[in-house]
């Protein structure tokens, strides 16, 4: 899975931004050929850092997973048969399937207008306990490790948006280190007239506590619906370790979703079923295990999150936090590779909020140790919504901010911490003077 | 709502009840066994009385009336024939229709419809498991299950109810006269043909009940909306039914004892 992922990432690795091997051997960078620069997206478009003509869609099959290569052939955007790593980064870009490719300097990062020195070989998530070198997937030998990138002619602001609206968004993607479990690749996706994901490029790296961070009503949820495939993609694609997953066929999906545990936003403990039977219903449906050992985990989870003394409460007799807390109990039940929490902290207390937070890491901490004991290919992913700044600071390996359908800029927590760019420090220091207005 | 409206609903009923029927057609449905046992339970717990009760007491009412209606033509004797004709052809499927529209069917509507605007259903996806298996496949199949043998009940109901009024409490016929009159105007095939009846009613109810439960959306006031839109739906239904079953089984053969 590793070669595969790691070929994958090499395919998209220019989209997603100059990484320092690749800078090296392009070379050239022209300086002043910035994102910003609108005339670079003619030359982008033709993808010059990677010349080979089967980067066009007559290579579909940009992941080589063995079920993803099945289906690739309707993939719904004909932007990702591309190969999403060229249209992750650039929506409008790459319009042209087969246009002949025409090797060009490389516009130089945009980022070097900006004084801060990234240290991308040495860089690592913030957080130790992310682990370095776990599955062998350093920066070095990632294709996937992306640097900021901007490479890339800056996308077009989503048909029908000025440019203005989308002035604070670069895009920029700092270097996880890591392959990315869950992707989302030129996504769009309306309700109506309403237009919530507009070419939503985003990745979760594996291994990770990312956050998705964002104004309420951006449409946060709706992300976490594409990616186990409760809501399909207008256009775009998500992949899930590499799989399509708006090309999946049922049974492949409710496989995929065995990956994944999510806690809802209120919880969405089944109301006929009380906290203990709630919590073992997962690992009665997809295991053999037997009661004992069924309450064995169940007791264990339930004891972790503090409602051990309520296992025979039903959920409306529950305050929303202990629902909540329920919640996360039953999605980590079966062990999945990826978790989702969306606004784990809406409607707790401050102190609760930072319990959880720390509890969040500690179980990813547990998780990741047992992953690497196990050597499982996927390390846990976790990744938790919420609009609440003081827990992305503290908890988050990994932040993403997105706004307006798409993500402003991306990268682990240090580095997003240390963005020049007003919207993002405005947002991350929860300020009320900046660019975010009420509006 | 308009025509078109009314079509595009009618569609996407179809559709759905076909992937429903594909589940219990699959036997996926078995892989949740214990959940169509359980709701099986909850028929039994919450539904049957109430249905019994209701055809008893239409039992009674139609047994008064056929009583007086043929002391009237100078045939009292021939009271059973309404126990024989009216409860067993009409008025029990009608009335067991009733109430499991308003019973089971909304209740199967306000069940999932809460679940679905509390995210249940999608929890219930994102473990894995096939919403409309686990929760419409087995509902069906527990219907199917338990529900002939309410029905059967039912009927014994109706006719012990009748035969309350016509003997008991009117007394123009005696019981044994009741009796032969009773058993001259029915056979097998007509209890066959009732029951056939109330079943399509039944799983149309269970049907179109987990499609707007299923199908749900605008919180709260949304559920209360499909609520009603199901009764409503559910009672059309029912009336459809019974007419076209009393058509096909009985509309150009009165199956019974009379010249013609
Ligand atoms: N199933 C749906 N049908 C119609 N509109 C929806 C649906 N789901 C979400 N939306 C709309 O998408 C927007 C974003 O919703 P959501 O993802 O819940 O925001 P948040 O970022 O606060 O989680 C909201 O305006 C909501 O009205
Ligand atoms: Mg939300």
């Amino acid at each position: 899975m590793r070669f595969t992922r790691g070929k994958r990432g090499g395919d998209s690795q220019p989209a997603r931004g100059l990484s320092t091997g690749n800078g090296s051997d392009t070379g050239a960078p022209a300086p002043g050929t910035g994102a910003w620069n609108p005339g670079a997206a003619a030359d982008a478009a033709t993808a010059p850092w990677n010349p080979a003509p089967a980067a066009d869609a007559a290579s579909p099959s940009t992941t080589p997973g063995p079920s993803q290569s099945g289906f690739d052939f309707d993939r719904p955007a004909p932007l990702t048969e591309n190969g999403h790593g060229g249209d992750r980064r650039q929506p409008e870009a790459a319009p042209v399937p087969g246009a002949t490719p025409v090797p060009t300097p490389r516009p130089a990062p945009p980022e070097d207008d900006f004084t801060f020195e990234h240290p991308i070989a040495e860089h690592r998530p913030a957080r130790a306990h992310a682990g370095d070198g776990d599955g062998g997937v350093g920066p070095a030998s990632s294709s996937r490790v992306s640097v900021v990138d901007e490479q890339g002619p800056r996308p077009e602001p989503p048909a029908g948006a000025t440019e203005e609206e989308y002035k604070w968004h670069t895009y920029r993607v700092y270097p996880s280190g890591r392959p990315d479990a869950v992707e989302f690749i030129d996504t769009y996706r309306a309700f109506g007239k309403n237009r919530i994901l507009r070419g939503l490029n985003m990745g979760l790296p594996e291994g990770m506590v990312s956050m998705i961070l964002g104004p309420s009503g951006t449409g946060k949820s709706v992300c976490i619906k594409h990616m186990v495939g409760l809501l399909y993609p207008d256009q775009g694609d998500v992949l899930v370790h590499g799989h399509s997953v708006p090309n999946m066929v049922d049974d492949e999906l409710f496989e995929m979703r065995k990956k994944f545990g999510l806690l809802f936003q209120d919880g969405a403990l089944f109301g006929s079923m009380n906290l203990y039977d709630n919590v073992a219903f997962p690992l009665r449906q997809h295991t053999e295990k037997g009661e004992d050992e069924i309450e064995d985990i169940v007791m264990r989870r339930l004891n972790e999150v503090g409602l051990g003394h309520s296992r025979d409460k039903y959920p409306n007799e529950l305050s929303g936090g202990m629902r909540k807390r329920a919640g996360f109990a039953r999605a980590l039940v079966l062990e999945p590779d990826i978790v989702l929490f969306d606004e784990p902290d809406s409607g707790l207390d401050p102190v609760r909020t930072s319990l959880l937070g720390e509890l969040i890491l500690e179980v990813h901490r547990d998780m990741m140790d047992e992953a690497k004991a196990a050597q499982k290919t996927h390390l846990p992913t976790f990744c938790v919504i919420t609009h609440n700044v003081m827990m992305a600071r503290r908890t988050a390996d990994y932040i993403n901010v997105l706004w307006k359908g798409r993500i402003v800029e991306a990268g682990p927590t240090e580095d997003m911490l240390n963005s020049p760019n007003p919207f993002i420090r405005q947002f991350l220091a929860g300020e009320s003077m900046g660019p975010l207005t009420m509006d | 709502m308009n025509v078109t409206g009314s079509l595009e609903t009618f569609g996407d009923i179809v559709v759905f009840v076909l992937s429903i029927l594909g589940r219990l057609a699959n036997l996926r449905v078995f892989r949740h066994f214990g959940e169509v046992l359980r709701q099986a339970g909850i028929l039994i717990l919450s539904s049957t009385l109430v249905i019994w009760g209701l055809v008893f007491i239409i039992g009674l009412q139609c047994g008064i009336e056929g009583a007086y209606f043929n002391r009237s033509v100078g045939a009292p004797a021939y009271a059973g024939v309404f126990a024989a004709w009216c409860d067993l052809r009409e008025l029990v499927p009608l009335c067991f229709g009733y109430m499991m529209a308003a019973k089971v069917g909304t209740g199967i509507v306000a069940e999932l419809g809460s679940m679905r605007i509390s995210d249940e259903i999608d929890a219930l996806e994102v473990m894995g498991i096939s919403g409309v298996t686990f929760l419409c496949a087995t509902r069906l199949l527990a219907a199917l299950i338990v529900l002939p043998f309410v029905y059967l009940c039912a009927i014994g109901a109706g006719f012990f109810a009748s035969y309350l009024a016509v003997v008991q409490q009117i007394g123009d016929v005696s019981s044994g006269g009741f009796f032969l009159i009773f058993w001259e105007f029915q056979n097998p095939p007509d209890l066959l043909y009732s029951l056939i009846k109330a079943m399509a009613m039944a799983i149309i109810i269970v049907l179109v009940g987990c499609y707007y439960g299923y199908n749900a959306s605008g919180g709260p006031v949304g559920v209360g909306t499909a609520t009603a839109k199901s009764m409503v739906f559910n009672i059309v239904a029912v009336h459809i039914v019974g007419m076209l079953g009393t058509q096909l089984f009985w509309g150009t053969n009165p199956r019974a004892p009379i010249g013609g």
